[in-house]
């Protein structure tokens, strides 16, 4: 269990310190938390909260750069943040805790309820990063989570200003952890869609996305029969839901979603 | 392993205290048990019942979750904080009693503390904002509507809203007469 805390003053200073025994801790809400694994396994906790330069909000020509120790309240609060990022940021329903918890925080978090995570990814989010060579390197948010970079700090997050963008999380009441919570973004490329399935993991929908791409007038029935007999789904009955009711919720919200975007200006 | 202490300075309910504590202490801990504010309440230590609600810095936090050591130069706030000199309530308490707002008391004074900083923000939140506001906390015996009524009153009333005040029914709505005679 974790008994020290080094109280980093640089990004460089945590990410060096950064070692197989020692976790990063930004807002805390994670790793904090009574019983949580995170603290129980490590020696010694890196506190990310005098870290200089993790924490501005930058607009620059159609992207946004947010620094890893801004925390939900800061993307609902500032107007450079686009209002696709604040919609996902709400979904942290407590006011006391979006005032603690950070984004940065939330994708390392990784959790199959992430509130962030299937928004970003739809939206291609680039992250910076640095590890404890001090090189900072920027990747694709869904390279992250490849389990390569689990001991590199996250510093920051781009995303594109003026994308389209929706999202919607199924959750029995503000406070519970959400079953299912999925985004789609749509460019002249195509639909990118994105989820976070509870117990299940994050999902890039590939197959939905190809169905939208190839014939955008398909038919709901049609897309709830293609995630019913999806093989690749490893969706289970617990107590989140049987694993026909995932299913059908995962098919229903892609066609809302869909066709939400269709209709949706910049 | 061999635990790690540091010296924390703040300011709680306005008086400048040097503590020290385990690093790996809560807020939560170091208020109630090295400062004996027990207002802080030890609902779940998970935040997600909001009973344990301080405020730092102008803003609610869950103490359970935040780090002792994190409170270093910060001005934090609890509910003992809130009453004058002679114990008398603060307007947001007495109105949770006028209200009706407290049974068993346990999420009470996480309740006052965010109901405190939505009163004295200068905002009118709607009904739905304000219901959002609140959602952070637990209550298992009011069914909040209570609750709801007491911070929305007490918000009128900070804003000089006193009719408006008035007006709120028992299900929290306001009930203009018509025709409106103020707005
Ligand atoms: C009651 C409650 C309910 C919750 N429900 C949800 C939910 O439904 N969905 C959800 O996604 N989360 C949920 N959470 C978890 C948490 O609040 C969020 O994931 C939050 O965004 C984590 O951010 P943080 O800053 O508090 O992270 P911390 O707790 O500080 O850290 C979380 C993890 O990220 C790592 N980390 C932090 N910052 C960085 C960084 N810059 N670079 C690299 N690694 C880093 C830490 O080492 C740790 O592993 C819940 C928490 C609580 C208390
Ligand atoms: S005791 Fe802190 S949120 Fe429940
Ligand atoms: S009054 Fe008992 S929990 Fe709220």
């Amino acid at each position: 269990m974790a008994t020290k805390l080094l109280m980093a003053k640089s990004p460089e200073e945590a990410a060096v310190s950064k070692t197989a025994s020692a976790a990063f801790v930004a807002g805390g809400t994670e790793v904090n938390r009574l019983g949580s694994d995170i603290a129980e396994k490590a020696e010694t906790l890196i506190s990310l909260k005098k870290c200089s330069g993790l924490d501005g909000i930058e607009a620059d020509a159609g992207y946004v750069t947010i620094g890893a120790m801004c925390t939900f309240q800061d993307l609902v609060e500032s107007d450079k943040v686009p209002g696709w990022l604040k919609e996902a940021a709400l979904f942290m329903a407590s006011r006391t805790k979006r005032n603690m918890a950070t984004i940065g925080g939330n994708i390392a978090a990784r959790r199959s309820d992430s509130y962030l995570i299937p928004a970003l990814s739809a939206a291609g989010a680039v992250l910076e990063l640095l590890g404890s060579d001090t090189k900072a390197e920027r990747i694709g948010i869904v390279e992250y989570f490849d389990g390569a970079y689990d001991d590199k700090l996250i510093t920051s997050v781009t995303v594109e200003k003026d994308i389209r963008l929706v999202s919607k999380r199924y959750a029995n009441t503000a406070q519970s952890h959400a079953v299912l919570t999925m985004s789609a973004a749509m460019d002249e490329m195509g639909v990118y869609m994105n989820g976070a399935v509870k117990n299940v993991g994050l999902l890039h929908f590939c197959d939905l996305e190809k169905a939208f791409n190839d014939d955008p007038e398909i038919s709901e029935d049609k897309i709830i029969e293609m995630v019913r007999t999806c093989t690749g789904l490893e969706t289970a009955d617990d107590m989140f839901g049987s694993d026909a009711y995932k299913r059908y919720l995962i098919a229903v919200t892609a066609f809302d979603l869909f066709k939400q975007l269709k209709g949706k200006e910049v | 392993m061999a635990k790690q202490y540091k010296v924390v300075h703040c300011t709680v309910n306005g008086k400048e205290i040097e503590q020290v504590v385990d690093v790996r202490e809560s807020l939560t801990d170091m208020l109630r048990n090295d400062l004996h504010l027990t207002s802080v309440k030890k609902g779940c230590e998970v935040g997600e019942c909001g009973a344990c609600t301080v405020i730092i810095n102008g803003e609610g936090f869950n103490s359970c979750i935040y780090l002792a050591v994190w409170a270093e130069g910060k001005e934090i706030w609890t509910l003992e904080g809130l009453t004058g000199p002679g114990g008398e309530l603060s307007d947001i308490q007495q109105a949770f009693v006028d209200e009706g707002a407290i049974q068993c008391g346990f999420c009470t004074p996480g309740f006052i503390m965010t109901s405190w900083e939505i009163v004295n923000s200068g905002k009118e939140y709607t009904d739905d904002e304000l219901r959002k506001a609140l959602s952070g906390h637990l209550c298992r015996c009011t069914g909040y509507e209570n609750i709801f009524r007491a911070v929305k009153k007490t918000m009128l009333r900070h804003l000089g809203k006193f009719e408006e005040a008035e007006l709120v029914n028992s299900q929290g709505i306001t009930e203009y007469p018509d025709p409106m005679p103020f707005k």
